[in-house]
């Protein structure tokens, strides 16, 4: 089973994430900011990170960075209420910039994308 | 004997001392002298002017017929003789050649066989000789020679008398003829009615047939005045020629002389020169002296003198005359300056009066053009233009009488209509271009005159306007020729006077920083106006700006509950039975949720934090792109799509968001024409000062917008739809003057609206820092059919 970790500072996305992915059948697991994030990245195999970008104590760009430089081959999507930071994300080297909808069929899609399914 | 001799000479003394005539008293004593010798004639030779001939004079028989003038040369015959010795001589006919000698006298006296002569001489001079002449041989005795010495005595003191005499009324005349001149001349001292009286004084005084008079200038040998009476049978001598006779001993320079005309007759003639103190000459001649029968005469000496006293007079008074008419004319010239100076300090009052550029230079042409101005016929005014280096025309003026009662003040401030078209006037600055440009090339006024010949024409001007002459002065202003005034008096075909030019020459100068200070004042304000309106946009663009920051704050806050709404509705919905009335109302969750996403995604747009990516793109693709994506729309509205593209460069632009100003005007279309209408499509590329621009032109038959939400269309949250968030024009008009562009609306009510907009090519391609003071530039056109 794939394993996936949602890193968001808002618990009802948080939630609302991972009941859709546990549904689409991926292990999921939970972090409320990017320090979080990074610790459960260092004891889990993941194969997938969705990072939140504005986050507490460690925002999302900062966890990407740490991530990629760790493990640049961990595929990590941005997904965001922000749009504007578009243009940047090719320079935080993330694998994808998503914009927060209700509609997670991108987000899923996405998902299914990366993991090769 | 003796009683005899007393009462001879008695007789003779009586004579002498009457007051009968000298030529009767001279006859008398003659005649008395023949018969108190009794001889049969008593002859009296006088010697002429000359001195070499000796001519008979008087006979003791009466007057002597003209073929009866006998003369003899000095030395000639016994009278030649006797004038010759001054001494009395006895000849006999019968001595071997005295008939020879005298033969002559046979003619008087065929018989003659004695011929007495006598000198007739006083101290000084020799007057004549007394010949007594007798048939017989006679010797007179010494009685009789003493009586012949006392008669010949008395002869020569009358003949003496006689002379001194004429001399006498000769100099009275003469003195009366200067007195004529004299009063003649010092009654004018104006100089052609002064040249008239003295060429007829003269004329008349010499009883010449014709006079005339010339006065040349020394240096250039052009007549300056002349002046002629009667006949002139030929041209007045120069003084060159006068004095290109060199005149004899004691003569003054004079030429005199005599030519025959076509028809046969002697003319005669006598011209003296004028001599002045300055740089003139001058030559005074006359022709043909009248003789009492009506010939016509050479001129003697005395007539030379004459004429030589004259001239004397005469160059005085010219002299006078001359010097009186140059201060005339000097006075004359003042008063002209200071009415010239005048017109230029009521011009130079005027044009304090504004600072607007055109008013001044109204008034400038009104200034020269008025007849109480400086009263050319025309004026114009060029001014350069700098970044072209090219003198244009602004503004020229005819004359007009229809001021000329009113005071220059007022007249120059009432605008008249009598323009001169010379917008179209336009020379390159270059030498080559005639008078004009060369005025301000220069900096230095143009007088021209005959241009067609001289290379003063002034080139590139319509055909109808080649004045014969003009002027031009250069605009200074702190020490740079802005323009040009130029003047002609073609119309009334007058020569250009010294005095107004000048006048033109000083007032340029004033004129050049005038309309240079009108120039900056207007620039000043052009700027002050410019700078409002910037002042103006970016008040807005701060409102726009402030709006923006919280409409982004706003939604960011908003988004992350929303898509939890919307993500557990969804859920809900999956979970709900699908015949649960649950199920509806889940589904109203769901869509008010992407509505509102929806709108969020507009607001984000319109606040600008979105980023732009900029590349080439062709305005046609962009278009079709997005005609794809309404396509549907229009055809469930059965809109039909009229295209008219032309091809025209790539634009460098934000391809995204152009998409979205042609999505959000064809949404605009679509809603203007849900009964059906067609779209037409337009794209063509517009010249504009600052560069190269591609305009598209999006027109619908949806029956225009009302009158009184016109001015509201681009207004952000303005909508007159029952949904959508107004936002679509507005942020139309944001992307577009983001791409330093335009967003123009011509409403037509009852038809329908075109909005046209406008983008450069490549001149702004640089990205700005979005949501920053970009102001938006749209505008809106008058509708027609009525004012907003």
């Amino acid at each position: 089973m794939k394993k996936i970790l949602v890193a968001d500072d808002e618990m009802s996305i948080r939630l609302l994430y991972s009941e859709e992915l546990k549904e689409e059948g991926y292990e999921v697991y939970l972090a409320a900011n990017g320090r979080e994030a990074l610790e459960i990245v260092e004891k889990v195999p993941l194969d997938l990170v969705i990072l939140d970008i504005k986050m507490p104590e460690m925002d999302g760009i900062e966890a990407l960075r740490q991530i990629k430089e760790r493990q640049p081959e961990l595929p990590v999507l941005l997904s965001t209420a922000y749009g504007e930071y578009r243009q940047d994300f090719a320079t935080w080297a993330s694998d994808e910039y998503l914009v927060k909808s209700s509609d997670l069929e991108d987000l899923k899609s996405a998902v299914k994308r990366y993991l090769k399914e | 004997m003796a009683t005899e001799r007393i009462a001879f000479l008695t007789q003779m003394v009586e004579v002498l001392t009457s007051t009968i005539s000298f030529g009767e008293r001279l006859n008398n004593m003659v005649h008395l002298l023949a018969r108190h010798l009794k001889v049969d004639l008593a002859l009296y030779f006088g010697l002429d002017k000359a001195k070499e001939t000796l001519i008979l004079n008087l006979s003791s028989q009466g007057p002597v017929p003209p073929h009866m003038r006998v003369e003899f040369a000095l030395g000639q015959g016994l009278v030649g003789e006797v004038a010759g010795t001054r001494k009395a001589k006895t000849v006999q006919r019968s001595q071997p050649g005295v008939l020879a000698a005298n033969q002559a006298l046979e003619k008087l006296h065929p018989a003659f066989a004695t011929l007495v002569g006598f000198p007739v001489a006083d101290d000084n001079f020799l007057y004549g000789v007394l010949i007594l002449v007798d048939r017989q041989e006679r010797h007179l005795t010494q009685a009789e020679r003493q009586n012949v010495h006392l008669a010949t005595l008395m002869l020569a003191g009358t003949l003496r008398q006689a002379l001194l005499q004429e001399e006498a009324k000769k100099r009275i005349a003469e003195l009366s003829v200067l007195f004529e001149v004299g009063k003649a001349i010092s009654a004018t001292v104006e100089l052609n009615e002064l040249l008239e009286r003295v060429v007829t004084t003269t004329a008349k005084v010499i009883t010449a047939r014709g006079a005339a008079l010339q006065i040349i200038d020394a240096t250039t040998k052009e007549v300056r005045v002349s002046s002629e009476y009667g006949e002139i049978p030929r041209a007045c001598p120069s003084p060159g020629e006068i004095l290109a006779t060199p005149p004899q001993a004691g003569e003054l320079p004079h030429l005199q002389g005599q030519e025959v005309n076509a028809a046969g007759g002697t003319h005669y003639f006598l011209a003296v020169p004028l001599t002045f103190k300055g740089q003139l000459q001058g030559t005074i001649c006359v022709y043909d002296k009248f003789a009492p029968n009506g010939d016509y005469l050479p001129f003697d000496p005395e007539n030379r003198q004459l004429l030589y006293t004259m001239a004397g007079l005469i160059v005085n008074a010219i002299e006078n005359a001359l010097t009186f008419k140059q201060v005339e004319s000097l006075a004359e010239r003042n008063e002209r300056m200071v009415r010239n100076l005048t017109v230029v300090q009521v011009l130079s009052r005027a044009l304090l009066t504004t600072v607007q550029e055109e008013r001044l230079l109204e008034i400038i042409l009104q200034g020269l053009t008025l007849d109480q101005g400086l009263g050319f016929d025309r004026a114009v005014v060029l001014m350069v233009d700098e970044a072209n280096q090219v003198l244009k025309g602004v503004k020229g003026a005819q004359r007009s009488a229809k001021l000329k009662d009113i005071p220059l003040f007022e007249a120059l401030l009432s605008s008249e209509d009598k323009e001169v078209k010379v917008e179209a006037w336009q020379m390159p600055l270059r030498p080559d271009q005639g008078a004009l440009a060369q005025t301000v090339l220069q900096k230095r006024p143009y007088h021209v005159k005959e241009p067609a010949r001289k290379t003063g024409r002034p080139l590139a001007l319509p055909p109808d306007f080649a004045p014969s002459e003009f002027f031009v002065a250069p605009l200074v202003a702190k020490d740079r020729a802005i323009g040009a005034i130029m003047v002609d008096n073609q119309a009334s075909g007058r020569p250009l006077e010294e005095e107004p030019l000048h006048v033109l020459r000083m007032f340029s100068t004033q004129a050049g920083l005038v309309v240079e200070n009108a120039h900056l004042y207007s620039t000043i304000e052009a700027n002050n106006r410019e700078l409002l309106l910037i002042r103006e946009r970016m008040l807005e663009s701060d409102r726009l700006a402030a709006l923006s920051s919280l409409a982004s704050g706003m939604a960011h806050e908003i988004r992350n509950p929303l898509v939890s709404i919307g993500g557990f509705a969804r859920r809900i919905g999956k979970l709900v039975d699908e015949k649960s009335p649950l199920r509806g109302y889940v589904e109203v969750i769901q869509e008010e949720v992407t509505r509102l996403e929806k709108l969020l995604r507009e607001i984000l747009d319109f606040t600008g934090e979105n980023l732009s990516f900029y590349g080439d793109h062709e305005l046609n693709k962009l278009i079709d792109d997005t005609l794809l994506l309404v396509q549907r729309d229009l055809e469930a509205c059965h809109i039909k799509v009229i295209k008219e593209l032309s091809s025209m460069p790539r634009l460098h632009c934000d391809d995204r968001q152009i998409k979205q100003v042609f999505y959000n005007l064809f949404q605009n279309a679509c809603q203007a024409m849900q009964q059906g209408g067609a779209l037409t499509i337009r794209t063509y590329p517009v010249e504009k000062e600052d560069g190269l621009y591609e305009a598209v032109a999006i027109t619908d038959t949806g029956g225009g917008i009302p009158m009184e939400v016109l001015h509201n269309i681009f207004n952000p949250f303005f909508s007159t739809k029952d949904y959508g968030t107004g936002l679509g024009l507005a942020i139309a008009q944001r992307i577009v003057s983001r791409h330093y562009g335009q967003v123009e609306v011509n409403n037509e009510l009852g038809k329908g609206v075109t909005f046209i907009v406008t983008l450069p090519v490549a001149k702004y391609c640089l990205v700005k820092e979005p949501g920053h003071g970009v102001a938006p530039a749209s505008t809106l056109k008058a509708p027609k059919g009525g004012g907003r």
